[in-house]
C-alpha cells in the first residue's frame, strides 16, 4: 500500500512540473466547446436579450420557460452543430496523447517539435489501439444490456419497488468497474508502446495484459483511488454549486465548471501518469528507465 | 386521467408494440328481461360512430314489446369478463387488480335518444347515475377498495370472502384488490359531513403515503371552499404497485389511483399533481357528469384548470409543479406547455376519437382548455371565474349538461358577452399570438441642423412602439411602455387591426415595451415576443451558454476517455 502512495504520489508530481501538456488539452477542450456553443448562443441571443420574458431564466431556471424556449420555431438548441465537438476532442485526444505519454516518460521540458514529433510517432499505433479497445469493450457492453433488461425487468415485475433500482445500480458499477479495468489494460500496452518503442500492436497487448494481472488488484486499486477522487470531485462542484452560487451568479457556475472540468481532465492524466511511473519501475528493462 | 405525466399510458391509436397479453373483453352470455324472456338472440352489435361491423363493443337488443312511461323493466345479464394484464387503467400484474369497465354499460337516454358510443382509445366514457350494489368474492386474504361503501362482509368456508358494496348517485363502479395493500385510513371533515378516506398503499413506496394525504386532504378543502360540498361519505385512493404505472392516475366514483415511486423527492410533485387531479373528476366526470365521447374538454379540460388553481393555492404560485434545487415550474405553466406541442390542429370540441392523433387529442383537451380557462380568468376576474364555475356546479351537477351549459354559466355570472372568445378559443383553432415590433426612441429636433447635446430628463425624444398582432386571434390586450426616467404607461388596444403604434413625446427614451404585463393571456403562444427592451441584457443567454458549453466539454472528456 505504501509503495502504491508512492507511485500515485509520483504520478502526481508528474502531472504538476508537466502540467503544460494538460493546460493544452483543457484549452482545447474548452475551444472545441465554445465553436460549438457559438450557433445556440447566438440563437438563444436572439429570442432572449431584448425579452423580459428571459428573466425567469435569470434569478432562477423556470422549467416550464425554458420548454417553451426549446420548442420554439427557431430551436435555439444546436445539438447537431455542438455534437461534432467532442468528436474532434476525441480525435485530437487520440493524437495527443502520445505525445503526453512521452514526456510524463521522459519527465523534462519538450520542444513543440520534439513533443510533436511524439504525438505523430505513436498516431497510427494509438489508432489500432482503438479499435481494439473498441471490440475489447464490446463484452462489457453486452453485459450492461443484459443487466439493464434485466434490472428494467425487476422493476416493472418484481413486487419489491426497490429491487429493479439496486439490481441495476450494482449491476451499472460492476460494468463501469470492468470497463476501468480494460482501460488499465490497454493503458498499460500504451504505456509498454511509448517505454519501449514497441511498433506491433497486437503483439503490446499480450504482455500488457500479463503485467495487468499479475498485479491486478494493485494497478486496478490504483485507478479505483483515482477515479474515486474524481467522481468526489464532481459530487463536491455539484454540492458547491446547488448550496453556494446563486443562479444569477453566471461568472461564478462559469469558474466553477471549469474548474472542476480541469480537475477532471486532470484526475485522467494523473492514472496515465502513474501507470507510467509504475511501468518504469516495475517492467521496463533497465536501459530504459533512463530517459 | 392523467395523462403525459404518467408517460402517454394511453393507445397510440394504432397497434403499435401491441401484446396479446393485453387483451381484454367482455362476453355476454346471455340476455334476459323479466317478463319477455331470453333475448340473447336478439342481441345485434351496432357500429353508431364509424360502420365498422367488425366492432363489438356496442349491441343493441329491440324488445318485444314497449316498455312504457312510468313503467319499470329488469334486465339479467349473464357475462364473463378477460381481464387483461393492465393496460389503459384495468387488468391485473401478479396479484394486483384494478378491475374497471369490467362490466356491460346501458347507454344514456340523452336529448331524446340513446347515446352510446363505441370503444375508442382516445376517449373516456359517459354514463348514467344510478345505485350500484356489487358482491366481490376475492381470496380471504386480500385488501379490498372499490366505489361505493362496504354493507357486508361474509367469510366463506373456502377460504374466501364476499364483500358487499353499495353506492349511490354514481355512474360506474370499479373495484381493486391485492394482498399487499397497506391499508391508512384517515378522515376530514366537509361542509357536508365527514369524509372517510382510504389509501390503500403499495409496500415499498409507505413513505410517500403523507404526501397523498396532505394533497388529498388540501383539495378536498379547496373544491368544498370554490366550488360546493363533496357529498358522498367517503373517498378511496389506491396507489397501484411497483410496475403497473398504467392502473395509476385514474378516476372511478368515489375510488381513484394514484402514482408514486419511493424516491419522488419531495420538490418534484407529481404525487400530489395526480392525486388532486383525479379527485378534482370526483366534481366534473363524477357528478357533472359530461359526455366524455362528444365534449372531452368539459371533464379533462375544466379538471386541469381547476387543478392548476388548487395547486397554485396549495403549494404557491410558480412553483407548483417543481421546487427543486433551484427549478421550479407551475402547474399551470407546464399546462400551457402542453397546448404549445400541437396549439392547433383540432378546436377543443371536436369528438374526442376525431382528434388528429392522441398527442393533439391531450394537448388541447387538458392543455388547451386549462389554458383558455385561465385567458378567460384574465378576463373577467378570478373572483368572478370562481363564482362561475361554483354557479355551473351546483346547477348541473347529476345532470350531464353540455358546453353550452357551461359557456352560458360564465356569460350570465360574469354579466358579459363572451361570445367573441368562446367562439375563437373553445370552437376555433386560432392561434393567438401579440409582439412588440419595434420600440424606438428619436429625437424630437432630429430636423436641427445643430442640435443641443442630449441631457438626460431635458432632451425631448418622439418615442414610437409598434405592436403586431401576428396571430389570427382577435383579442383586446393591454400594453405598458416604461421610460428611463422612471414613469410607465398602460395602453389599451382592441387588436382588431393587424398592427397599432403608440407615439409619446417626452423628455424620457422608451426602456420596454410589454404585451400583457399582467401576465394574464396565457393563451399567447410565444411570451419571449410580448415584450421588448431597449438595451440588451445577455444573462440568460449566457447563464443558459455556460450549461451548454459545459455539457459538450464534459461529454467530449467522457468520450476521449475511451482513447
Ligand atoms: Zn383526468
Amino acid at each position: 500500500m505504501r509503495s502504491r502512495r508512492g507511485v500515485l504520489g509520483e504520478g502526481a508530481r508528474i502531472v504538476w512540473r508537466r502540467q503544460r501538456v494538460l493546460w493544452w488539452a483543457f484549452a482545447v477542450n474548452l475551444l472545441l466547446a465554445l465553436l460549438g456553443t457559438i450557433p445556440t448562443a447566438a440563437a438563444l441571443g436572439k429570442i432572449l436579450d431584448r425579452s423580459l420574458a428571459s428573466g425567469a431564466l435569470v434569478d432562477r431556471f423556470d422549467v416550464p420557460t425554458f420548454a417553451e424556449l426549446a420548442m420554439s420555431p427557431a430551436r435555439p438548441f444546436h445539438v447537431a452543430s455542438a455534437a461534432l465537438f467532442p468528436l474532434l476532442f476525441f480525435a485530437f485526444m487520440l493524437f495527443f496523447e502520445g505525445g503526453v505519454l512521452t514526456v510524463y516518460r521522459a519527465d523534462r521540458k519538450f520542444t513543440t517539435a520534439e513533443f510533436f514529433e511524439a504525438c505523430g510517432r505513436f498516431f497510427w499505433r494509438f489508432f489500432r489501439l482503438l479499435i481494439l479497445f473498441l471490440i475489447a469493450i464490446v463484452p462489457v457492453l453486452i453485459f450492461n444490456r443484459v443487466t439493464k433488461s434485466w434490472s428494467d425487468r425487476l422493476a416493472v415485475d418484481s413486487p419489491n419497488a426497490l429491487l429493479g433500482f439496486w439490481v441495476q445500480v450494482v449491476t451499472t458499477l460492476i460494468a463501469l468497474l470492468l470497463l476501468m479495468a480494460v482501460r488499465l489494460w490497454f493503458d498499460m500496452a500504451q504505456a509498454r508502446i511509448v517505454v519501449e518503442d514497441e511498433r506491433a500492436v497486437r503483439k503490446a497487448l499480450w504482455p500488457a495484459l500479463k503485467l495487468t494481472l499479475r498485479r491486478f488488484p494493485w494497478l486496478f486499486g490504483m485507478y479505483f483511488e483515482i477515479s474515486l477522487a474524481a467522481w468526489a470531485g464532481l459530487v463536491a462542484s455539484f454540492w458547491v454549486w446547488v448550496k453556494w452560487v446563486r443562479p444569477e451568479w453566471v461568472g461564478v457556475t462559469f469558474l466553477l465548471t471549469q474548474g472542476f472540468l480541469l480537475f477532471w481532465l486532470g484526475t485522467r492524466f494523473w492514472q496515465r501518469a502513474s501507470e507510467i511511473v509504475w511501468y518504469l519501475r516495475h517492467a521496463a528493462p533497465p536501459s530504459n528507465n533512463i530517459p | 386521467m392523467t395523462e403525459v405525466r404518467l408517460g402517454g399510458t394511453r393507445g397510440t391509436g394504432t397497434d403499435a408494440g401491441w401484446d396479446p397479453k393485453h387483451f381484454g373483453a367482455i362476453e355476454v352470455l346471455s340476455f334476459a328481461v323479466s317478463g319477455m324472456g331470453e333475448l340473447t338472440k336478439q342481441i345485434q352489435f351496432v357500429q353508431p360512430d364509424d360502420g365498422n361491423t367488425d366492432d363489438h363493443t356496442v349491441f343493441q337488443v329491440r324488445l318485444p314489446k314497449p316498455v312504457l312511461p312510468g313503467e319499470h323493466v329488469e334486465f339479467r345479464i349473464r357475462f364473463h369478463d378477460h381481464l387483461p394484464e393492465v393496460v389503459a387503467r384495468t387488468g391485473y400484474k401478479r396479484d394486483f387488480f384494478i378491475v374497471a369497465q369490467w362490466f356491460p354499460k346501458v347507454g344514456v337516454w340523452w336529448h331524446d335518444g340513446w347515446n352510446c358510443h363505441q370503444f375508442h382509445s382516445t376517449s373516456e366514457f359517459f354514463a348514467d347515475f344510478g345505485t350500484y350494489v356489487v358482491r366481490v368474492t376475492v381470496p380471504a386474504n386480500y385488501v379490498l377498495g372499490a366505489t361505493g361503501d362496504v354493507t357486508a362482509i361474509q367469510t366463506n368456508p373456502n377460504g374466501t370472502k364476499t364483500v358487499t358494496f353499495q353506492g349511490e348517485d354514481i355512474h360506474d363502479f370499479s373495484w381493486t384488490a391485492s394482498p399487499d395493500f397497506h391499508l391508512i385510513e384517515d378522515s376530514w371533515q366537509g361542509s357536508a359531513g365527514e369524509v372517510k378516506i382510504h389509501l390503500l398503499m403499495s409496500p415499498g413506496h409507505l413513505r410517500q403515503a403523507g404526501r397523498y394525504l396532505q394533497s388529498l386532504k388540501g383539495t378536498l378543502a379547496m373544491f368544498d371552499r370554490w366550488y360546493g360540498p363533496y357529498p358522498y361519505d367517503r373517498i378511496t385512493l389506491v396507489d397501484p404497485p411497483n410496475g403497473v404505472g398504467e392502473a395509476g392516475g385514474m378516476e372511478y366514483p368515489t375510488l381513484i389511483t394514484g402514482g408514486s415511486t419511493w424516491w419522488e423527492p419531495k420538490g418534484l410533485r407529481d404525487i400530489e399533481i395526480v392525486t388532486e387531479h383525479e379527485f378534482g373528476h370526483q366534481y366534473w366526470y363524477g357528478m357533472v357528469a359530461t359526455n366524455e365521447f362528444e365534449e372531452a374538454w368539459m371533464d379533462e379540460g375544466i379538471n386541469s384548470y381547476t387543478e392548476a388553481k388548487i395547486m397554485d393555492a396549495l403549494y404557491g404560485k410558480g412553483k407548483s409543479a417543481i421546487d427543486f434545487l433551484g427549478a421550479t415550474a407551475s402547474d399551470a405553466d407546464f399546462l400551457r406547455v402542453e397546448y404549445l406541442l400541437l396549439p392547433d390542429t383540432d378546436p377543443m370540441t371536436h369528438y374526442a376519437y376525431r382528434f388528429m392523433n392522441s398527442q393533439a387529442y391531450g394537448g388541447i383537451t387538458y392543455g388547451k382548455t386549462a389554458t383558455v380557462l385561465l385567458t378567460l380568468e384574465g378576463l373577467i376576474g378570478e373572483e368572478t371565474m370562481r363564482r362561475a364555475m361554483q354557479t355551473y356546479f351546483l346547477r348541473y351537477r347529476f345532470t350531464h349538461p353540455t358546453g353550452e351549459d357551461f359557456l352560458k354559466t360564465i356569460e350570465e355570472v360574469s354579466g358579459r358577452d363572451l361570445r367573441w372568445y368562446f367562439d375563437q378559443a373553445v370552437y376555433g383553432t386560432n392561434i393567438l399570438d401579440y409582439e412588440i415590433l419595434d420600440l424606438r426612441s428619436d429625437r424630437a429636433d432630429w430636423y436641427e441642423r445643430y442640435p443641443p447635446l442630449t441631457k438626460q430628463g431635458e432632451t425631448l425624444y418622439k418615442d414610437t412602439v409598434v405592436v403586431h398582432r401576428k396571430g389570427d386571434f382577435v383579442f383586446p390586450v393591454e400594453v405598458e411602455m416604461r421610460f428611463d426616467d422612471g414613469t410607465g404607461v398602460r395602453e389599451q388596444w382592441d387588436g382588431r387591426d393587424r398592427w397599432t403604434r403608440f407615439t409619446y413625446l417626452k423628455k424620457a427614451k422608451l426602456l420596454s415595451a410589454e404585451v400583457d404585463p399582467a401576465h394574464k393571456v396565457r393563451l399567447d403562444k410565444d411570451l419571449f415576443n410580448n415584450s421588448l427592451t431597449a438595451e440588451t441584457d445577455r444573462r440568460a443567454t449566457r447563464k443558459l451558454s455556460t450549461y451548454w458549453l459545459f455539457v459538450w466539454q464534459f461529454a467530449a472528456q467522457l468520450l476521449a476517455w475511451a482513447v
